[in-house]
C-alpha cells in the first residue's frame, strides 16, 4: 500500500490542476443554469422581446463551450496520470521478476505473471484516469452548487444536505464488497489465462490422448465461470448505481414538490429561483452519482493494485551481491561448496549438506540418478539460487562478496535445453559476448562450435531468424549454438548440464572437443551421464536424493561405492543383458 | 468485415438477452425523457398557479418515471453484460475449435505467448462489439425517433432541430471521427501483443538471460515496449475523450438552439411559454445518452481489428489437415503393417528438405529402431507415420489404407506416443497420468510409476506448468508411464529415454518391450545400445536412409552404422 500512496502523492501538481479544472467546470455549470433560466424566465413570464434576451443567449453559448473544454482538460490530465502510474508499476514488477532467484521463476505459472504485468497493470489505469478526477470533481462541484442553492433558496439546500449522506453510505457498504469480489475476479482471470496458455501449449499432447475435444468443454466452463465471477461484481456495481439513481430521483422529486408548493401556496419564491434550483439539483446528484460509478472502477482498480503489491511483496531469499572484485588474472577462482543445503519448500526435494572443493582448472563431474538434485546444485554453484544454509566460497570469500556482473562474466552455463531467443542466429550467439561482439568474432565462435557450416548453408546465413525456444533448429544445433555463445565468452567457469543428452554423434564429438578446448582456460563442472566425461573428471560427486554418497575419482568410487559400481556396469554393458 | 460477421453470428446466438437489453434500454431512455419533460412542465405550470391536484398528478408521474428509469437501466445493464460475457465464451470456444485441427502445424508459425495475448486480449476487447457497437445505436434511434414524434405534436421547428441534432451526433460526427481514427490507426492491440510476447519470453528464458546478463537489457526492452504501449493507450484514450467532448458540445449546442428558437417563438407569441422549459429539458436529456455515439467508430474499428487478428491466426492454414469427412473405418482389433513409399517432405518455410525418397516397411508386430544424427529426419519420419504432417510426395499405407483416408483421431486413438518434448499440465501427477484414461485406478497408476522408477512420487504430488519442477529424465519417464497406461497396439517413441540414465533406461525398456510384445513399435533412438533385439534398424542421415537391417547385418556390413557404433564405443 505504501508504494501506492507514494504513487498518488508523487502527482501533486496534477492534483492542483485537477482542482482548478473542477472549480472552473463547477462555475460553468452554475452559469449555464443561471443563463438558461434567465432566458426562459425572460420570455415566459417577464414578456421580454427576443432582442432583449440575445446577450443572455450569447453568454450561454460561451459558458457551454467553456464547460466542455474544462471537463475535457480534466479528463486528459487524469489519463496522463494513469499512464505514468502504469509505467511505474510495470517497471517495479519487471524489476522484481528479473531480480528473483531462479526457483521463484519456476514456481507458479508464467501465464499468471504475464497476466499481472498486462491486465492487472492496465486495470490500475481507471483509478487515475477516471476515479481520481471524478472524486475531485465530485468534491468541488456539489459544494459550489450547494453554496449557490443555499444563497438562493435555503430549503432546497437543507433537503440536499439531508439526502446526500445516503450516497456515501451506500458507496462505502457496496464498495467494500466490490473490493473483495474484484480481487477474486482478478485471481480467476490469472488462473484463466495461465490455464489457457497451458492448454494451447499442450494441445499436441491433448490431441494424442484424444482429449482436445474435451478441453473445449473445459475452456467453455472456465469461460463461463469467469463470466459468473465478473457478473457478480457487475451486479453489485449495477445495484450500486440503481440505488444512487433512486436516491437522487427521490430527492429531486422532493425538491420539485417543495419548490412547487412554495411557488403556489406560499408565494415564497419566484419562478426564476424555483427553476434555477430545479435545474441545478440534477447536476448536484449527477456528479455525486458519477462518483458512485467511478467508485466501482476505482475499487476494482484498488483490487488490482493490491494484487500487484502482493506480487511485489512476495519475497524469496535473493542472492545477494557485494562489490569486491574477483582477481582479473587468467586463473579461474577456487570454488568451495561449503555445507550447502537447499529445499524447494516443505515436502519438496532438497540438497543436504553438500560439500565440495573445486580447484582452478579442475573438472568436477556431478553424477547420480535423475532427480537426485544435480541441477539444483548447479543452480547454487552458478549463484542463481541462494542456499538455505551453507555457503559458496570463492577464492576464500563468500560468493556474495563479489560483484554480480563480474561473477557472471566468468561463467557459462550450457543447459540441456539452451533457450534460443527470437532474433537472428548472429544475435543469439552474440548474447554470449560481454559487449558488442564483431561479426568476425561471432563467426569464429560458430566455427569452433561446429555450427558455422550449417549457418553458412542457410540462405540468410547468420541473419536467419530463429523463433521462440529455437524452432527450426534441432537439439544438437541448439546445443552447438549454446557452445558458440561460450566460445564467444571465454569464461573461466563452465557449467554443463547433462551436455550429451539426446544428441547426435557429431554434436557429441563437437561437445567433447569443445569442453576440452574450453577447459584449457576454465574450471568445468559437469552434470554427466557419460562414462567418458566421468572418467576424465578430477573429482566426482555422486549424488542420490540430494545427498552425497561418495566423492573421489572414478577408480576410488568404483572401489568404495557399490551403487556407483552398479551404475557404471550398466553403462558399460549397455542395455544388453 | 468478414471476421466481424463471424463474431456477429456468434453473438446472435444470444438472441434473448439481446432482445431484453434493447427493450430495457428503450424504456429507460424514454422514461428519462418523460421524467425531465414532466418536471419542466411541472415547474412552469406551478408558476401559473394551477389547481393542486394537477400538481400532485404531475409529481407522482415524475416519481413513477424516475423509478421506472432506475429499474430498467439496471435490467439493461444486467442483460447486456450477461450477453456480452456469454458471447465472449462462445468466441473463445469457437477460436479453440478452429485452432485445434490446425495443431501441431500452427505452432511452427505462431509463438505461444502471442497466441495467448491474441486469444485473451483480443477476445476481451471484442466485448465492446456488442456493448458499444451493436445495440446502443438501436436503442438510441428508438428513443430519439419517439421523442421527435412527441415534439412534432407541439412544435415542428423543435422537432426539426432535434432531427438535425440526431443526424449530426449519430452520423456526421462518428463518420468524421472514424476517418480521423483511421489516420491515427491506433496500434494499441499490436503493442499489447508485442509486450505480452516479450514478457512471456523473459519469463521462460530467465536462466539464460540471467547468466548472459541480458536480463537488464531485456527489461529495458520490455519497458520500452511498455512505454510505447502505454502511449498508444493514452493516444486512444485522449481521442475518445476528445470525441466525447465534441459530441457533448454539439448536444449542448442543439439544446441551445432549441432554447433560442423556442424563446423566439414565445417572444413573438407563436408558442405557449409553458412548453419552453419542457423542450429545453427534453433536449438536454435526449442527448445525454447520445454522447456514447462519439466513441462508436473507435470501438467499431477496435472490434474489427481484434476480430481480424483473432481469426487470421486460424485462417489460411486449411492445408494442415484436409477434412475429407468420409474417413475409412480403421480396425482397432487387428495390427496392420505400415509402409512408406518414396516419401519426401519439407516443412513450410524450412530451408532444407527434411525427408527425401523414403521407402521402408514396418511389418505388423515388428520392432524398428530409427537411428542417425541430430537433424537427420528421424523424428519427422516418425511424425509422418503418425500423420502429424502430410507427405509432400509419396504414399504412406497402413495395411490397405492410404494414410490420407484415415483420420488423425482414429490413428492416434490406437497409438502410444512419446514425443521428444512432452507436455505436462499444471496440476498433479495423477491429473497428468489420467490423460490416458479416466477409468484408471490409483493402483494401476502407481504400478506404472514403479515400472518407470518414479515410485518416489506420489500421485498427489504437484506438477508445475510445462512440468518445470521435474527434471528432464523425470518428465520422460512420466511420459512413458502415461503412454504405457494407454496401452494401444502401435508404439511411436521419439527418443523417449534420452535424459534417463542407462540403468533406469534398461529397466524401463524391459517393461516396455514386455508390454509391446505383439505390437508394432517404432523407436527413434539416440543411443546405439540395446538395438540387438530390434527386428530392423534404419540408419538415417540428412533426410535419407543410409542403410537398414538387423543389428548383426549392419555390424557385418561395416558401413555407416558400424562406424557410429565404433565412435560410441570410444566415448564410453
Amino acid at each position: 500500500m505504501n508504494n501506492f500512496k507514494a504513487a498518488v502523492s508523487a502527482q501533486k501538481k496534477s492534483f492542483i490542476s485537477l482542482f482548478i479544472f473542477a472549480m472552473l467546470t463547477g462555475a460553468m455549470i452554475i452559469g449555464q443554469a443561471y443563463l438558461l433560466v434567465a432566458v426562459i424566465d425572460g420570455v415566459f413570464l417577464k414578456g421580454q422581446t427576443f432582442n432583449e434576451i440575445l446577450p443572455l443567449l450569447g453568454g450561454l453559448l460561451f459558458v457551454l463551450f467553456a464547460r466542455v473544454l474544462f471537463s475535457y482538460l480534466s479528463g486528459r490530465k487524469g489519463i496522463r496520470m494513469g499512464s505514468k502510474v502504469k509505467s511505474d508499476y510495470r517497471r517495479a514488477l519487471l524489476n522484481k521478476y528479473t531480480q528473483d532467484p531462479i526457483q521463484s521463476s519456476l514456481r507458479g505459472q508464467s501465464g499468471k505473471k504475464v497476466s499481472v504485468i498486462m491486465e492487472a497493470v492496465d486495470e490500475v489505469d481507471s483509478y487515475f484516469s477516471q476515479y481520481l478526477p471524478q472524486v475531485i470533481q465530485s468534491a468541488i462541484i456539489p459544494l459550489l452548487i450547494l453554496i449557490v442553492i443555499f444563497t438562493s433558496h435555503a430549503n432546497t439546500g437543507f433537503i440536499m444536505l439531508i439526502t446526500t449522506p445516503f450516497i456515501p453510505i451506500f458507496m462505502i457498504i457496496i464498495g467494500m464488497q466490490t473490493k473483495k469480489k474484484s480481487e477474486e475476479q482478478l485471481e480467476k482471470l490469472g488462473k484463466f489465462s495461465g490455464r489457457f496458455l497451458d492448454t494451447l501449449q499442450g494441445l499436441v499432447t491433448l490431441k494424442l490422448f484424444g482429449r482436445a475435444r474435451k478441453q473445449k468443454d473445459v475452456i467453455e466452463e472456465s469461460s463461463l465461470n469467469f463470466r459468473e465471477a465478473t457478473m457478480e461484481i457487475l451486479k453489485i456495481a449495477f445495484t450500486n448505481s440503481f440505488m444512487l439513481e433512486l436516491i437522487s430521483m427521490l430527492s429531486i422529486g422532493i425538491i420539485a414538490l417543495e419548490v412547487a408548493l412554495q411557488l403556489i401556496l406560499f408565494d415564497g419564491i419566484t419562478f426564476f429561483t424555483a427553476f434555477f434550483v430545479l435545474i441545478l439539483a440534477p447536476e448536484f446528484y449527477t456528479s455525486l452519482k458519477e462518483l458512485g460509478n467511478a467508485f466501482h472502477n476505482g475499487r476494482s482498480s484498488m483490487g488490482a493494485v493490491e494484487k500487484i503489491t502482493e506480487e511485489l511483496k512476495e519475497t524469496d531469499v535473493t542472492v545477494e551481491w557485494g562489490d569486491s572484485t574477483l582477481g582479473t588474472e587468467k586463473t579461474p577462482p577456487e570454488i568451495i561448496v561449503q555445507e550447502v543445503s537447499f529445499s524447494y519448500g516443505e515436502n519438496q526435494f532438497a540438497l543436504e549438506n553438500i560439500h565440495a572443493e573445486i580447484s582452478p582448472f579442475s573438472q568436477l563431474a556431478i553424477v547420480g540418478p535423475s532427480g537426485s538434485g544435480k541441477t539444483t546444485l548447479m543452480h547454487v554453484i552458478a549463484g542463481l539460487t541462494a542456499p538455505s544454509s551453507g555457503k559458496m566460497i570463492i577464492n576464500g570469500n563468500p560468493l556474495n562478496h563479489y560483484q554480480e556482473e563480474q561473477w557472471f562474466n566468468e561463467l557459462s552455463y550450457i543447459s540441456q535445453h539452451p533457450y534460443i531467443f527470437s532474433g537472428t542466429i548472429a544475435e543469439n550467439i552474440a548474447i554470449g559476448g560481454g559487449s558488442e561482439a564483431s561479426q568476425k568474432e561471432i563467426e569464429e565462435a560458430a566455427e569452433e562450435a561446429g555450427i558455422a557450416g550449417l549457418i553458412e548453408s542457410l540462405k540468410q546465413g547468420y541473419e536467419t531468424p530463429v523463433g521462440e525456444a529455437g524452432r527450426g533448429l534441432s537439439g544438437g544445433e541448439r546445443q552447438r549454438l549454446a557452445l558458440a555463445r561460450a566460445f564467444l565468452k571465454r569464461p573461466s567457469i563452465i557449467l554443463f548440464d547433462e551436455p550429451t543428452t539426446g544428441l547426435d554423434l557429431y554434436t557429441e564429438r563437437i561437445l567433447q572437443a569443445s569442453i576440452k578446448k574450453l577447459s584449457q582456460h576454465a574450471t568445468v563442472i559437469t552434470v554427466a551421464h557419460r562414462l567418458h566425461t566421468i572418467k576424465n573428471a578430477d573429482q566426482i560427486l555422486f549424488l542420490e536424493k540430494g545427498k552425497v554418497l561418495g566423492t573421489g575419482t572414478h577408480e576410488q568410487l568404483i572401489n568404495s561405492v557399490s551403487k556407483y559400481r552398479e551404475m557404471v556396469a550398466v553403462q558399460q554393458g549397455g542395455m544388453a543383458r | 468485415m468478414k471476421d466481424l460477421a463471424i463474431v456477429t453470428k456468434l453473438m446472435l446466438k444470444e438472441k434473448r438477452d439481446i432482445f431484453y437489453s434493447i427493450i430495457a434500454g428503450f424504456i429507460a431512455g424514454i422514461a428519462a425523457v418523460g421524467l425531465f419533460a414532466a418536471s419542466g412542465y411541472l415547474i412552469s405550470k406551478a408558476a401559473l398557479a394551477p389547481p393542486l391536484y394537477a400538481l400532485i398528478i404531475l409529481t407522482s408521474t415524475v416519481k413513477l418515471l424516475g423509478f421506472t428509469r432506475a429499474l430498467t437501466r439496471y435490467a439493461e445493464r444486467y442483460f447486456s453484460h450477461r450477453a456480452t460475457f456469454t458471447i465472449l465464451s462462445n468466441l473463445r470456444v469457437s477460436f479453440f475449435e478452429k485452432l485445434e485441427p490446425l495443431t501441431p502445424g500452427i505452432f511452427q508459425k505462431y509463438r505461444s505467448g502471442d497466441l495467448l495475448s491474441r486469444i485473451v486480449g483480443d477476445v476481451e476487447s471484442l466485448q465492446n462489439f456488442f456493448l458499444r457497437v451493436f445495440y446502443p445505436p438501436i436503442v438510441l434511434m428508438m428513443v430519439f425517433l419517439s421523442t421527435i414524434l412527441f415534439t412534432l405534436y407541439f412544435s415542428i421547428y423543435t422537432a426539426i432541430v432535434l432531427l438535425i441534432g440526431l443526424v449530426l451526433i449519430a452520423f456526421v460526427v462518428p463518420v468524421l471521427f472514424a476517418m480521423k481514427q483511421r489516420k491515427i490507426n491506433s496500434q494499441v492491440r499490436e503493442e499489447r501483443g508485442r509486450l505480452s510476447t516479450e514478457a512471456t519470453e523473459l519469463l521462460y528464458g530467465f536462466r539464460d538471460l540471467k547468466i548472459y546478463q541480458k536480463l537488464r537489457g531485456k527489461e529495458q526492452e520490455l519497458l520500452e515496449t511498455s512505454k510505447s504501449y502505454i502511449s498508444e493507450q493514452e493516444k486512444e484514450e485522449i481521442t475518445i475523450a476528445f470525441s466525447k467532448s465534441v459530441n457533448t458540445f454539439i448536444s449542448l449546442f442543439i439544446t441551445w438552439v432549441v432554447l433560442g428558437i423556442g424563446a423566439y417563438l414565445v417572444a413573438t407569441g407563436q408558442m405557449a411559454g409553458i412548453f419552453l422549459a419542457m423542450f429545453v429539458m427534453i433536449a438536454i436529456t435526449v442527448f445525454e445518452d447520445a454522447a456514447a455515439m462519439a466513441v462508436f467508430p473507435i470501438y467499431l474499428n477496435d472490434s474489427k481489428r481484434a476480430a481480424n487478428r483473432l481469426f487470421s491466426v486460424v485462417r489460411g492454414d486449411e492445408d494442415s489437415e484436409v477434412e475429407s469427412g468420409n474417413w475409412k473405418e480403421f480396425p482397432d482389433d487387428k495390427i496392420l503393417s505400415i509402409e512408406m513409399d518414396n516419401v519426401s517432405f519439407t516443412f513450410p518455410n524450412e530451408w532444407r528438405k527434411t525427408l527425401e525418397d523414403i521407402t521402408v516397411e514396418f511389418p505388423a508386430g515388428s520392432k524398428t529402431a530409427i537411428v542417425g544424427p541430430s537433424g537427420s529426419g528421424k523424428s519427422t519420419l516418425l511424425q509422418l507415420l503418425m500423420k502429424m504432417y502430410p507427405a509432400d510426395v509419396g504414399d504412406i499405407r497402413i495395411g490397405d489404407f492410404s494414410i490420407s483416408d484415415v483420420s488423425q483421431e482414429s490413428l492416434w486413438s490406437v497409438s502410444n506416443v512419446v514425443l521428444q518434448e512432452n507436455h505436462f499440465f499444471y496440476g498433479t501427477i495423477r491429473d497428468n497420468l489420467q490423460l490416458a484414461g479416466d477409468e484408471l485406478t490409483d493402483g494401476e497408476m502407481e504400478e506404472v510409476l514403479l515400472k518407470v522408477k518414479l515410485d518416489d512420487f506420489s500421485l498427489a504430488d504437484p506438477v508445475f506448468e510445462k512440468g518445470e519442477n521435474l527434471s528432464g529424465g523425470e518428465k520422460q519417464r512420466l511420459a512413458i508411464a502415461r503412454t504405457m497406461l494407454k496401452d494401444e497396439s502401435y508404439w511411436f517413441l521419439d527418443e523417449p529415454t534420452s535424459s534417463v540414465d542407462a540403468l533406469t533406461e534398461q529397466s524401463i525398456y524391459r517393461h516396455l518391450f514386455e508390454q509391446a510384445k505383439d505390437d508394432t513399435l517404432v523407436l527413434v533412438s539416440h543411443r546405439l545400445t540395446g538395438l540387438e533385439r530390434m527386428d530392423q534398424i534404419i540408419v538415417m542421415d540428412q533426410g535419407r536412409i543410409m542403410e537398414s537391417g538387423t543389428f548383426e547385418e549392419l555390424m557385418q556390413q561395416e558401413g555407416y552404422f558400424y562406424e557410429m557404433k565404433e565412435i560410441e564405443k570410444d566415448l564410453f
